[in-house]
């Protein structure tokens, strides 16, 4: 984002902003993978523990989800190069 | 998101819920904010759970689960146009 069409107080505000929409965007994140990797891995409740392969299964899940993430970023990012290209020859 | 209905940056201009003493750049800017945001969660939301195989044997991507998360990006985006375009359409005929 380009901050320097903001005054000074304006990038204030948008500081904070951002900084307290990326805590509780982790925390979201946070909460969503561990769900995810719960339900995805433990399916067998013979045992309170988790098992090795639970175990391994979720270590898995974090791993993949964190690249998968990551592939999505960098696709988006082009995509939204490429839109934002677009709207502007269409101004 | 400006390409929404060809970059309406207007929106907020008739919210009355506008917080005192935050201006309307501000208020543009945190809500272009809150929707790419939002997008990218749909996408990462959407494409898990039609690319990752939920057996997780490996930490890594493979190729398969990486291919179809490139085509997945790709489409999503071209199914947001498409829908941007019909919902335009419907907008220009008189009522």
């Amino acid at each position: 984002m380009d901050f320097s069409r903001f005054s000074g107080p304006e990038r204030l505000q948008l500081n904070q902003y951002i900084q307290k929409k990326e805590m509780k965007d982790f925390m979201q994140l946070y909460s969503n993978l561990v769900q995810r990797c719960f339900e995805d891995c433990s399916n067998d409740f013979t045992s309170r523990a988790l098992s090795t392969n639970e175990k391994t299964c979720s270590e898995n899940c974090v791993g993949k989800f964190l690249k998968h993430s990551e592939r999505i970023g960098a696709r988006f990012a082009e995509q939204n190069a490429e839109m934002m290209e677009q709207q502007a020859k269409l101004r | 998101m400006s390409f929404l209905f060809g970059g309406g940056g207007g929106g907020s201009a008739a919210n009355p819920s506008a917080q005192i003493g935050q201006s309307e750049v501000v208020n543009s800017a945190t809500t272009e904010i809150e929707m790419i945001t939002d997008l990218f969660s749909k996408l990462v939301n959407s494409c898990h759970k039609k690319c990752i195989e939920s057996n997780y044997k490996d930490s890594d991507l493979n190729k398969a689960e990486g291919v179809c998360l490139d085509r997945c990006v790709g489409k999503y985006f071209e199914t947001s146009k498409l829908v941007t375009e019909q919902l335009q359409k419907l907008q220009q005929q008189p009522q």
